[in-house]
């Protein structure tokens, strides 16, 4: 005597695996396009944060020019008055070749062209926000001796346009999946509830409550989301891995890869979440309706 | 006890059940019969509140059946025993299953389901067949597990909607020898809807005859007519 929602719906997975396979395939597809497109957006993020977070601006000295102390203090606390910056640091010619001469050490040639003499001094300025970095350098620009400046406005506005543009783009890519998702989910219960129809209005007249009437079907579509979640999530992880070697390269000093672990498992129950809620409810959904007929 | 008082179901602008007053008292045994269309299976239906009441009271056991809220009525059906003409078993599970169904409901343990099963299968003689499916038996076997089921929870009322009707007569003879049975072993209400003149002549039992949803008739010991 099975009285077990839960085998009792593997059980009648188990006889109609077409079905079943339909079903998981819609919920795997839609779950790898949420899975992947937050991992993406997470690792967008991370790069913007990444950008966010370095030395924004560079504030360069005429190369003939060595500021005096006082010119870099008056400089420094200029910028800390404006409440826009997080650092400052002053970069001098010394510094700036030992610089130089650690990123080109494995060329002689390069190293023998360039004396410190050579390269100006510099400010390093971190803002706050990467918008106000335009008035930064406005501002910088005015500065007695300082003869030219640079920062990373086009990075990190290119970024946050892309972030935002793959933040939109999943959101709705992901919600028209779910829509078809629960109308697949839907009819393929409905599909099964219909071919059990003599068997749920003999239950219902010999005292059978929603509950269990629905709960099979329930468990059945929590199990399309439990099955599509895995098969999604490890889809996604394989393509990281296999695409590491390329995206290592791509992403050159930004320490983002491998994903951890720890937050690769959280992308699992989330996956695993979101499916158990699509299948849960379109599960529920689909007997409510059958029952109204 | 069953009261109904002025009974009335209606199908769009027809009259299924018109105005039908009767009351059956604990523990007796009727016949409902009737023409096809005379609304037999409606006032079933009526009294396990399959089908909503449109006006009149119906009081069984001092529950008013129109007034009990749908969330409730798993709860009230769980009280009465079916038996269907067409059966109504469950295909693919076997006798032990089909009978054990009920119990399930109630969420009875194991052990105690496993013995009322046998016990009811006992009574209507099928105690051997208990792994049998429902495709691997006789008609009069199939009507005789539906009964088990109806039984298995030990209602107060059994309401079987003509369960002989598709028996040979000696089948429909037994069966109807089985549910007298169980109707004078454990004081049950039985409320049977047939058109089978034959078992109703000889059974000498209370008799209300319907026609195009009227009672028109009550009678002790009543005869087919």
């Amino acid at each position: 005597m099975n009285n077990n929602p839960i085998t009792t719906a593997l059980a009648r997975m188990r006889r109609s695996p077409y079905q079943v396979l339909a079903a998981i395939s819609i919920m795997a597809v839609t779950l790898f396009l949420a899975c992947a497109f937050f991992v993406v957006a997470v690792g967008s993020q991370e790069v913007l944060k990444y950008f966010e977070s370095r030395p924004a601006l560079n504030a360069f000295f005429k190369s003939d020019l060595v500021p005096t102390p006082l010119q870099i203090e008056t400089i420094k606390s200029k910028l800390s008055s404006t409440g826009l910056v997080v650092s400052v640091k002053y970069i001098s010619k010394e510094d700036a070749f030992n610089i130089y001469r650690d990123l080109n050490k494995s060329d002689p040639l390069l190293l023998e062209a360039v004396t410190s003499g050579m390269l100006p001094a510099s400010i390093e300025v971190s803002a706050k926000n990467p918008r106000d970095l335009k008035n930064i350098s406005e501002m910088l620009k005015t500065e007695n001796g300082i003869d030219d400046v640079r920062f990373e406005e086009d990075v990190v506005s290119a970024l946050t346009h892309w972030t935002n543009s793959i933040r939109t783009v999943g959101l709705v890519a992901v919600g028209i999946h779910v829509i078809i998702t629960f109308l697949v989910i839907l009819l393929i219960i409905g599909l099964k509830l219909a071919s059990r129809k003599e068997e749920i209005g003999l239950m219902r007249l010999v005292g059978a409550t929603f509950g269990y009437i629905a709960a099979p079907f329930i468990w059945e579509g929590i199990f399309y989301g439990i099955f599509g979640a895995l098969i999604a999530w490890g889809t996604v992880y394989l393509i990281i891995l296999y695409s590491m070697g390329f995206l290592l390269g791509l992403l050159s000093g930004i320490p983002i890869l491998p994903p951890p672990i720890l937050f690769m498992l959280e992308v699992l129950g989330g996956t695993v979440g979101l499916g158990v809620v699509i299948g849960a409810i379109g599960g529920w959904l689909a007997v409510v309706r059958f029952l109204k007929q | 006890m069953i009261s109904a008082q002025g009974l009335t179901k209606k199908f769009g602008s027809v009259l299924a059940i018109d105005n039908a007053s009767f009351t059956i008292a604990s523990g007796e045994f009727v016949f409902l019969i009737g023409k096809s269309g005379s609304g037999k299976t409606t006032l079933i239906r009526l009294l396990l509140r399959d089908l909503a009441i449109d006006s009149g009271t119906l009081i069984i056991d001092e529950t008013d059946v129109s007034k009990i809220p749908f969330r409730k009525l798993p709860l009230y059906r769980r009280g009465i025993g079916v038996v269907f003409q067409d059966y109504k078993l469950l295909m693919d599970r076997n006798v032990r299953e089909n009978v054990a169904l009920p119990l399930q409901l109630r969420q009875v343990k194991q052990a105690e389901a496993h013995a009322a099963v046998h016990a009811a299968l006992e009574t209507v003689g099928l105690a051997d067949k208990m792994e049998l499916f429902p495709a691997q038996l006789s008609g009069g076997e199939i009507q005789r597990v539906a009964i088990a089921r109806a039984i298995v929870a030990q209602p107060k009322l059994i309401l079987a909607d003509e369960p002989t009707g598709n028996l040979d007569p000696a089948t429909a003879k037994s069966i109807l020898k089985l549910l007298r049975q169980i109707h004078e072993e454990l004081q049950t209400t039985v409320i049977m809807a047939t058109h089978n003149a034959g078992l109703v002549d000889h059974s000498s039992l209370r008799v209300i005859t319907l026609e195009s949803g009227k009672l028109i008739k009550d009678t002790q010991k009543g005869k087919y007519e």
